[in-house]
């Protein structure tokens, strides 16, 4: 069982007296160019293997928008060896259950088993990923469920139509224009050819990373990533995503039309992807900004003026540049104006006075908490270190991590408040039931 | 032909196999109670520098009256402050640390859980203490938190995911105190004041019929003593109600439908329920395996015939909802407008076909494997431990429920599955509860039953 343990200060070392170190994740790439990265966990009689690959919406254009979301769904309905059910059948009749996601920017497989089943997943993922079949029935009967999955969350919360529709006006050429799910007229549309090419292009082994944590040993590991995988043959790399967004010169808004309580406010401004400098400073700054309810924004807007009902930002790893986002429920007798004005003077005071050292203590605090959360499971290791491994092209960085939140000052959030919270950079967004005809 | 025999010999190969790897037992804990009453649980769980807390009071939504959203607001108002720690105090140095302490209630009980490093163990125990024993309801505060709910009540209907569950329970427990609506409604909420929530903490946050459990890195015999220094001072209480939820529960006569209409509703979200089982039920585990089958997992029979073959949603599923006393039974899924009708056919069908062709061997294996493969991270974390505790706590049942559960899982047979399906799982006399588009769909849904029909921007009647 691994344990980790405390630094006494959580200023000083963070990590560094961890027991956990980069160095208990074991890596090994096939000859096809697979990388594994594997962690042996005994605390449960289980494991995982999750398959990260590098494709989601970004990869695709307008007329094909929803297909690497849709693919996600129709990597489950059949290959060669287990055809249509027989992936998910064998997999629960061997104990183990699955799901998988779709971003922008990757396409995410999950296989949850009791660890003796490990053979059963290597050959079940070798199947699909060696020799899918695309059923014409079954692409039919799968577009049914992708559009109730698409139209079931427009039922069900405003936030989605609101963010979609902020995200295509911020993204103008850039493929996050669109959102993952796809466009409805475009999911009806999809050709057996559009899914065949993809199939070719992007779930070739070398364009995929998979993380296995669990009650396993990295040599049987490796041995049956050799029998079931090594054989499937590389392929060339996918075309790059070469469209760059324009800079934004002005600010854009848009306002929607929805039967709502109160208006919903969505504000975006652009900023750096995963890999950039200024990173780990705007996770802090959500942190300040919406992180509990001692947060700038919560306790201004919600507790003390009492505009808002609800308040969060959200700042998410990605391949390219991204959204920085504010969202924020307007309370009952509030004009939204008002209640986007307080959000502006907020961002102001931080840019015009910076944030004391017990903000940012606070928030470093709360990231070592959030960390151990997320190592706590198996499932947790697994997916944080398949997500640092492609979004900041190295698994070690998630051991550097709190190091690199440490090593932020101050300073560094004024500067990055200052370099991105500008008014030509954002796109704003309000959703409500009555809007000038 | 060649598939399907290797995926059989493999299976059988595995369930041998898989029997030995989850063996898996609940690690060791200590149990004992405090002159007060209370009832502790201390679990020592070394793999991380946290601790993980979870507090559970007789103090749920059965309590409510005719006062419905007060268990609610109650347990919310607790963080509004205490005698040593002012709201913004204790929202501040909570944050500081990076602890989360929150506090809920739900239908038969209210609750706290909280997590937080190891090293912040006196301080954030000290701060439990308080909120539990010594809140001091501010108003000014009171009314803030009202305003917010209501406006969450009326966001609540922009969503039909979100107020469905509610008219369920409503219209399966009829004014049985099990139909009372945990958030409240916006009449009943309106009408609540400062001293009602006082009142009802006096009442009913009480040590005598409530557990705390601690699990995660301390050391056990150190804890034992923080804990009784700390709690042992809690008075003793009395509930005037206890025994509300004990009454009988009046079951359906026959089908009924209750449509929820949502005018710019572009699908129909239902659920089709029957009266459940209770948590201290002996077919527990057995109902948990066939439930699995029918609408429990990815494979199983709803989700295989209403999505797989279909195409009609996204999603299909059955659930027990066990509390003390009774409970409900529900078919779940949605689906466009235009397909309500197969939909509900659909899952109708399947559900006749549980009764007609009960289950096979190889399913039940299946199903079997499926459950016990998947019961070891359920119990892996020290947060999901400390729930564990609580809830056995609650619902009067040992370590013999996570120890014996394999033994359990393996004695279900075809024959006994036959007897469980027939006693547990509904036939008729079925509940339809459906949020939609009225102007669409009443005609349909009349075929299922007489119809009541109520406006999802309405409140929510009193008994349906």
């Amino acid at each position: 069982m691994k344990r980790f343990t405390l630094p006494a200060f959580l200023l000083l070392g963070f990590l560094s007296k961890a027991q956990m170190k980069a160095d208990d994740v074991k890596a090994f790439t096939l000859k096809n160019g697979m990388k594994f990265l594997v962690v042996e966990d005994n605390s449960i009689p289980n494991a995982n293997m999750y398959l990260f690959y590098k494709v989601g919406s970004r990869n695709e254009y307008q007329g094909i928008t929803g297909l690497s979301h849709f693919f996600e769904h129709m990597m489950f309905n059949g290959a060669k060896k287990f055809g249509p059910k027989e992936f998910d059948r064998t997999m629960e009749f061997n104990g183990g259950a699955n799901n998988a996601y779709t971003r922008e920017d990757v396409t995410v497989y999950t296989d949850w088993f009791p660890a003796s089943a490990t053979e059963t997943m290597f050959d079940l993922e070798g199947d699909r990923i060696s020799s899918l079949s695309i059923d014409p029935k079954m692409v039919e009967s799968e577009r049914g469920v992708v559009l109730s999955e698409r139209s079931t969350g427009l039922e069900n919360s405003p936030w989605q139509l609101l963010v979609q529709s902020v995200q295509a006006q911020a993204f103008q050429e850039h493929p996050y224009h669109w959102p993952v799910i796809g466009y409805e007229d475009d999911m009806k549309n999809w050709k057996q050819a559009d899914l065949e090419r993809y199939f070719k292009t992007y779930y070739a082994p070398n364009n995929c990373v998979v993380v296995v944590s669990g009650a396993v040993k990295t040599d049987d590991i490796k041995k049956l990533a050799e029998k079931y995988l090594e054989s499937i043959p590389a392929q060339p790399e996918p075309p790059k995503v070469h469209t760059v967004e324009p800079l934004q010169t002005g600010e854009r808004r848009i306002v929607l039309k929805k039967d709502v309580a109160t208006p919903y406010l969505y504000i975006a401004y652009k900023t750096p992807e995963a890999k950039n400098d200024d990173y780990y400073s705007l996770v802090l700054l959500s942190d300040i900004l919406s992180n509990g309810k001692s947060s700038r924004l919560y306790a201004s807007l919600v507790d003390n003026k009492q505009l808002a009902n609800s308040v969060f930002t959200s700042y998410d790893e990605s391949f390219d540049p991204t959204l920085f986002g504010f969202y924020a429920v307007t309370n009952k007798g509030v004009n939204e104006t008002d209640l986007e004005k307080s959000i502006y003077e907020e961002i102001e005071k931080i840019k015009k006075d910076g944030i004391n050292e017990r903000e940012l203590q606070k928030v470093k605090n709360q990231k070592l908490i959030e960390f151990y959360g997320q190592v706590e499971t198996i499932n947790g290791k697994s997916n944080n270190i398949g997500t640092y491994e492609v979004f900041f092209g190295d698994y070690k960085k998630m051991f550097d991590a709190p190091a690199q939140y440490n090593k932020v000052t101050a300073d560094d959030i004024k500067r990055v408040a200052n370099k991105y919270f500008l008014k030509s950079n954002r796109t704003v967004g309000i959703l409500k039931s009555q809007v000038d005809d | 032909m060649k598939a399907l025999r290797y995926i059989i010999f493999s299976a059988a190969l595995l369930a041998a196999m898989v029997c030995k790897a989850q063996d898996y037992k609940l690690p060791a804990y200590q149990k004992f109670t405090l002159k007060n009453g209370l009832t502790v649980y201390l679990m020592e769980q070394h793999d991380v520098p946290m601790v993980n807390v979870s507090v559970i009071l007789p103090a749920g939504a059965i309590y409510d009256g005719d006062k419905a959203g007060l268990a609610s607001l109650t347990a919310t108002s607790l963080k509004h402050g205490t005698k040593n720690y002012p709201k913004s105090k204790l929202d501040e140095e909570l944050d500081f640390i990076g602890a989360s302490v929150s506090t809920y209630a739900s239908k038969e009980s209210a609750g706290l859980s909280a997590d937080f490093a190891a090293k912040d163990k006196d301080k954030v125990l000290a701060v439990i203490n308080e909120l539990l024993t010594a809140p001091v309801f501010d108003t000014a505060e009171f009314s803030k938190e009202k305003k917010r709910t209501l406006l969450r009540l009326d966001q609540a209907k922009e969503s039909p995911r979100s107020v469905i569950g509610s008219y369920f329970d409503k219209f399966l427990y009829g004014d049985h105190a099990y139909g009372n609506i945990v958030s409240g409604t916006i009449s009943s909420v309106s009408g609540l004041v400062p001293d009602d929530i006082k009142k009802f903490y006096k009442e009913n946050y009480i040590p005598n019929g409530a557990a705390i459990s601690i699990v995660g890195d301390f050391n056990s015999k150190e804890m034992k003593g923080i804990v009784t220094k700390l709690f042992s001072d809690w008075k003793q209480g009395k509930q005037a109600n206890a025994a509300i939820a004990s009454k009988p529960i009046t079951e359906p006569a026959g089908n009924r439908v209750l449509l929820i209409n949502k005018d710019d509703a572009k699908e129909t979200t239902f659920l089709i329920g029957a009266p459940g089982i209770s948590r201290n039920n002996p077919d527990y585990v057995a109902i948990d395996v066939i439930n699995t089958l029918f609408g429990g997992r990815f494979t199983s029979m709803l989700n295989d015939e209403l999505r797989v073959n279909t195409g009609l949603t996204y999603g299909a599923n059955s659930h027990f909802s066990p509390l003390k006393n009774g409970g409900t039974f529900r078919i779940s899924t949605f689906t466009a407008s235009k397909t309500t009708e197969p939909a509900i056919d659909k899952a109708l069908e399947v559900l006749n076909k549980l009764h007609k062709d009960g289950v096979d061997e190889q399913s039940l294996t299946s199903a079997r494997n499926y459950v016990k493969g998947q019961f070891p991270p359920r119990y892996e974390t020290s947060g999901q431990l400390s729930g564990l505790l609580t809830q056995m706590f609650w619902y009067n049942f040992n370590e013999s429920y996570i120890n014996n559960f394999q033994k359990n899982v393996d004695g279900l047979t075809v024959e006994k599955a036959k007897d469980i399906i027939a006693k547990y799982f509904p036939k008729d006399k079925l509940q339809f509860i459906m949020v939609g588009k009225s102007a669409e769909i009443k005609k349909i849904v009349e075929k299922y039953g007489p119809v009541t029909e109520v406006q999802i921007k309405e409140e929510p009647k009193k008994a349906f």
